[in-house]
Order: C-alpha cells, then sequence, then structure tokens
C-alpha cells in the first residue's frame, strides 16, 4: 500500500473516530440536529459515487431519497398513536379519514381509492426493505433505458430532473394516498426489538453515525474494487471500454443503482431522526443543494462530498442564527460555491490531497520528482 | 492453406441513399498483416466500423472464423475477439499507464465478477509496458503522455486486451518519422500472433509492414496484392490521380 492510500485511510479512521465522539459535547438537540447534517453527508455519498465516479451528474437525486422516505415513513406511520385511534382495531392514518370514500369502511383496504397499497407496510421491515428496493428498482429501469439508449451527459440531468418533479407532482396529487402536500407527520419511532429510537436519544445518533460509517467505508471499498477501476475507465471513455469488452450500461447502472439504495437508506434515516417525509424532499432546489454539497467537498472523493455536504449544513445552521445573517446565509452560501468551483475545482478534498501530496513529496529522498512520488514512498515501506 | 480468421461477404452500409462502403468481400487468413489504402472517403474507417460494430450494416455478413458477428453490440464483438485502435488516440486519460493496462487486461467483462480487488495480470502488464516503450511512465497519468506515447498506449490496450484480430485505423496519425518507425516495430512485433488489418495512408509505413494491401475506392475493393503490384497497378494509379472524378 502506498503512503498516499495509508493517509486516505487514515483520515477515513480518524472522520469516523469523530463522528462516533460527538455525543460526548453535544445536548440532544444539537445531537438530533448533526444526525440530519450526517445523513446529508450520506447523500454527499450517493451524488459522488454516481457524479464523481461513474460521471452522472443526477439532477434527480432527491427522487430516491424521497422515495426510501416516504416507504419507512408509512410504515411509521401505521405504527404512530393516531392511526390507532380512527375508530378501527388496526391502524388508520388519520389524513385517510379527512381523504375518505363517502361510506367507506374505516379499513386500510379501502377507506380510499388506492389506501390497499398501504396493507403490507403494517409490518415496519417491509417499509424498510421497501425503502432501499424501490430506489434501487427505479435506477435500474431509469439505467437500463437511458444507458442503453447512450444517453449521457447533461440528457441524463434532464431526464432525472424532469423525473423528480413529475414523481412529486404525482405524490402531491395522490392526497388520499400521500396525504399530498403536507407530507406523512406524527410518526411512530423506529422500533428494533422492543427498543424505540427516540430522535432525540443517544443511540439514534448512533444508528445513523454507524449507518454512515458503514457506508462510507463500503463505498471507499467499491471505488477500490476492478469494477470500480473499470467504471472510472468508462467515465473517461465510455468508447474506448466498449471495444475492450465492457457492457458500459451494465456498469453505469450498477454504480447508478447502488447510488439510488445509498439516498434511499439515508431517506429512511432522515426519517427516523426528523419525524415526517414530505414531498419537499423531491423539490428540484434540494437535488440541486446535494450536488452543491459534493461539489464543495469535492465530487471525485467520496468523504470529500461527505464532508462538504456536513460543514455545509453546520455552516448555514449557525450562520442563519446569527443576527442580520438570517436572510444573508444563502447569498454567503451562494458565494461559497461560486469560490470553489472557480478557485478549487476538485472541492476541499482536492485541496487536501494536493496539501498531503506537498508534505509527503517534501520527505521523500532528495532527486526523485513530483510524479514519482507514489512509486518512491511505496518501495520504501516494502 | 491458412484458415480464414475474417470473412467478409458483400458488406455495405447505406447512409441514407449514400454508400460508404458498397458489397465489399474479403477474406483475411489466420496471422495475415492486411493493409487497407484508399483515398479519403473510400470507406476505409466505415469498413472497420461495420467489422467492430459501431455502424450497423445493411447488406452482408462478417465472419469471425465460424461465428456470424454481423452487426452484435461492441462489446460483444470485441469479447469474441476483435480489438479496435481509433484514428484519435484514445485511452482512460484519468487512469495512470498500468491502471489503463490493467483494465484491458480484465478478463471477465461482467460487473459482478469484478467486485474483487486487484487485477491479476501483473507479468502480461510489466511485459506490455516493455513492448511498447513505457516502463518509464507505468506510475503517470495517462493525460500526461505526449500524442506519440498515447499511441503507444492505446496499441498496449490492445496488445494487452489480445484479441485475435486488432484493427488499427492509422496508427502512425500526427507521428514525428521516429515514432513512426517505433510503430513499425510494435506492429511488426504482434506479426504472427494476431491478426492484423491496418488502415493508412503513411507508404513509409506501409512499406515497412505490409504483406498484402487492398485497395477501397468509393466504397468498394479496387485492388488486392503485394507492395510493387499496387504500386504499379494503373487502376490504383487512376484512381488516386482522380482522373475518375467523384462521380
Amino acid at each position: 500500500m502506498s503512503s498516499q492510500r495509508r493517509i486516505d485511510w487514515a483520515i477515513y479512521a480518524g472522520f469516523v473516530i469523530l463522528i462516533m465522539l460527538v455525543p460526548l459535547a453535544m445536548d440532544p438537540f444539537w445531537l438530533n440536529r448533526i444526525a440530519k447534517y450526517l445523513v446529508f453527508g450520506m447523500l454527499g455519498i450517493a451524488v459522488a459515487l454516481s457524479w464523481g465516479y461513474a460521471g452522472i451528474l443526477n439532477l434527480g437525486q432527491g427522487l430516491f431519497f424521497g422515495a426510501g422516505a416516504y416507504m419507512l415513513a408509512m410504515s411509521l406511520k401505521l405504527a404512530s398513536a393516531t392511526s390507532l385511534q380512527q375508530g378501527s382495531d388496526k391502524p388508520v392514518p388519520d389524513f385517510m379519514l379527512w381523504n375518505a370514500e363517502p361510506g367507506a369502511k374505516t379499513e386500510l383496504c379501502c377507506i380510499t381509492k388506492a389506501s390497499f397499497l398501504w396493507l403490507p407496510f403494517q409490518s415496519q421491515w417491509f417499509g424498510f426493505a421497501m425503502g432501499v428496493i424501490l430506489p434501487v428498482l427505479m435506477a435500474v429501469v431509469v439505467g437500463l433505458i437511458v444507458f442503453r439508449k447512450r444517453i449521457s451527459g447533461v440528457f441524463v440531468s434532464i431526464i432525472m430532473l424532469a423525473l423528480v418533479l413529475l414523481v412529486r407532482l404525482v405524490m402531491i396529487d395522490a392526497q388520499p394516498v400521500t396525504n399530498g402536500f403536507n407530507g406523512l407527520t406524527d410518526l411512530g419511532w423506529f422500533k428494533v426489538g422492543e427498543f424505540e429510537f427516540d430522535p432525540y436519544i443517544v443511540p439514534t445518533y448512533y444508528l445513523v453515525a454507524g449507518s454512515l460509517s458503514v457506508v462510507l467505508l463500503a463505498a471507499r471499498l467499491l471505488i477500490d474494487t476492478r469494477a470500480g477501476v473499470i467504471l472510472q475507465a468508462v467515465r473517461n471513455d465510455e468508447n474506448r471500454a466498449r471495444y475492450l469488452g465492457f457492457d458500459v450500461p451494465a456498469y453505469q447502472t450498477f454504480f447508478f443503482a447502488v447510488s439510488a439504495a445509498i439516498a434511499g437508506f439515508a431517506g429512511m434515516l432522515y426519517v427516523i431522526v426528523s419525524e415526517f417525509a414530505s414531498p419537499t424532499f423531491m423539490d428540484l432546489s434540494f437535488s440541486i443543494t446535494m450536488v452543491v454539497w459534493a461539489a464543495v467537498g469535492g465530487r471525485a472523493s467520496i468523504l470529500g462530498a461527505c464532508i462538504g455536504a456536513i460543514a455545509i449544513n453546520m455552516i448555514s445552521a449557525t450562520v442563519s442564527e446569527a443576527e442580520g445573517f438570517a436572510e444573508a446565509w444563502k447569498a454567503i452560501i451562494g458565494l461559497i460555491f461560486v469560490l470553489v468551483v472557480l478557485y478549487l475545482p476538485r472541492g476541499i478534498a482536492g485541496l487536501a490531497h494536493d496539501l498531503i501530496d506537498r508534505a509527503v513529496t517534501r520527505k521523500a529522498p532528495a532527486g526523485s520528482v513530483a510524479l514519482r512520488v507514489h512509486d518512491a514512498s511505496s518501495q520504501l515501506a516494502e | 492453406m491458412a484458415q480464414a480468421a475474417l470473412t467478409i461477404d458483400g458488406l455495405g452500409v447505406d447512409f441514407e441513399g449514400f454508400k460508404a462502403v458498397n458489397g465489399v468481400s474479403l477474406v483475411i487468413e489466420e496471422g495475415e498483416l492486411r493493409v487497407l489504402l484508399g483515398a479519403n472517403g473510400a470507406g476505409k474507417t466505415t469498413l472497420m466500423d461495420l467489422i467492430s460494430g459501431k455502424t450497423k450494416s445493411t447488406e452482408g455478413r462478417v465472419f469471425l472464423h465460424d461465428t456470424n458477428i454481423t452487426n452484435w453490440e461492441e462489446h460483444r464483438i470485441a469479447r469474441a475477439g476483435i480489438g479496435r485502435k481509433f484514428q484519435i488516440p484514445s485511452v482512460f486519460k484519468e487512469l495512470t499507464v498500468r491502471r489503463n493496462l490493467e483494465v484491458a487486461s480484465c478478463r471477465n467483462p461482467g460487473v459482478f465478477a469484478n467486485l474483487g480487488f486487484g487485477f491479476p495480470a501483473k507479468a502480461k502488464v510489466d511485459e506490455v509496458l516493455e513492448l511498447i516503450g513505457l516502463a518509464d511512465e507505468a506510475d503517470r497519468v495517462a493525460a500526461y503522455l505526449s500524442h506519440g506515447q498515447t499511441q503507444w498506449l492505446e496499441l498496449g490496450l490492445l496488445i494487452t486486451q489480445d484479441p485475435k484480430i486488432i484493427l488499427l485505423d492509422e496508427p502512425t496519425a500526427g507521428m514525428t518519422q521516429a515514432e513512426t518507425h517505433k510503430t513499425s516495430l510494435i506492429v511488426n512485433n504482434l506479426r504472427g500472433r494476431h491478426t492484423i488489418i491496418v488502415v493508412e495512408h503513411d507508404m513509409a509505413f506501409v512499406r515497412e509492414i505490409a504483406e498484402r494491401i487492398t485497395v477501397l475506392h468509393l466504397g468498394q475493393v479496387l485492388a488486392e496484392g503485394s507492395v510493387t503490384e499496387i504500386e504499379t497497378n494503373p487502376k490504383v494509379k487512376e484512381a488516386y490521380l482522380g482522373s475518375k472524378g467523384i462521380s
């Protein structure tokens, strides 16, 4: 292993340890907030995988996030206490009563036109599984069509953008099943066995932090596999890869689906810590914000994009609460984005990478040139 | 007589009325090195596109040994054993030279088969690095290579891929004389191990490598023979002087 890679892994380990230590210094309110930011960090990872590594700029990542969020939220809605107080011995979401078909029975099967779709969500684990399966299915279907047709670049971005807006519209329109604009609120807590994940307790924070750590390391390992290297080759030159015998759409679809799975999982964690799911998850602005996080952090770095997301959210939280900045913070975030794009095209991670490179070069034996650094240091290490 | 490696039978393509390749039939024998000559627009690159699957033919068939590979998808044709070098050198620019070759060395194309770590073909990669003279550049990112080195790296990708048939589209385009000579050494080194089809304009290079030459003109085969036969062929002269015009 080259020293470069060793430093890389050390930084990843450092990050994991850091987020594990956060509960020592934070009150429950802030802990819940940080947990949300860690969820956004996971979204950063999803964007980095598809944009940075697969070269697919997805302007509709919110579709997968929203799908994951709604799937779990449906189960948690049925687990909520209010759902049991609607005059049936089985849980029925309160909003369905407000939208009930005239004369319909207060039963999940038939209270509104499509309320039967909710039936399997009486099991929390069904919702949990669907929170990953649905985004993956959507990504595979879209991916196979789009990538087989060799649609690429900005056209994929536009297709995804249109798709997320379309689904958002449908969700709002399907009020009797989705509670439309209001989204799903008043949810029960996520349960494992008898344990309830109250969003304001330390174990819930660890559920998020632990999940983020696993996803982070798994994503980092994934891009180091042969498939990850081939994917980067595909991003560099699709045709070259094709004429070497690689089924390019299969690679693109696979990583697009992995990115979707991560976004869906993040959506579920967000529901656990914030106790609601809403069509705003599928707002265009949210999907674009994710891209900004990744750009600032460094889209070519899994950890960079993750830290970018967390850092920007921390900054906006503190800045927007400081007096006189309540309105100005959006402009400040915009300014940071412009500066990063102009002066740090590879984001914060790129900057860090260059600094480490320079430090390693200085330590390397005299006479070796910068380009050979990896080589020289790996020989020293062996 | 040697076995046919590639058989092209009446191959043609019709671009909305314009026949870029029109009923070309060729038999390339196992281990042969065939040069395709022709003026601009003669259909040389289109013929390569048809063989490698980039363009779908509208008539005729292509056989790799006994397998009919007509109009297969590119990656399937590649897996069946046809490798291709492009006119504009195309390599994986953001990967190191070694990584480029490692990707080409990958024998199993599937996503799920490649979820492991490390490319096993180190010996092969080292051998190719020596052959294309890029051993000292192995850890450089391909974007920093010179034009000639990029061309050689792409040749190296093909050698690592190890296809039965190699299609080279103007491998010396934009090269200096010294670089062209080195390229001819690399190509000559491949002779016998692979069946090679080269599209080339540079007669100096053609003389260094050619056995048999096929001349294309206006999408059809005009002549076929050795270097001397072609150079003295009156039809070829006429076509190159353009006395026939475009009609």
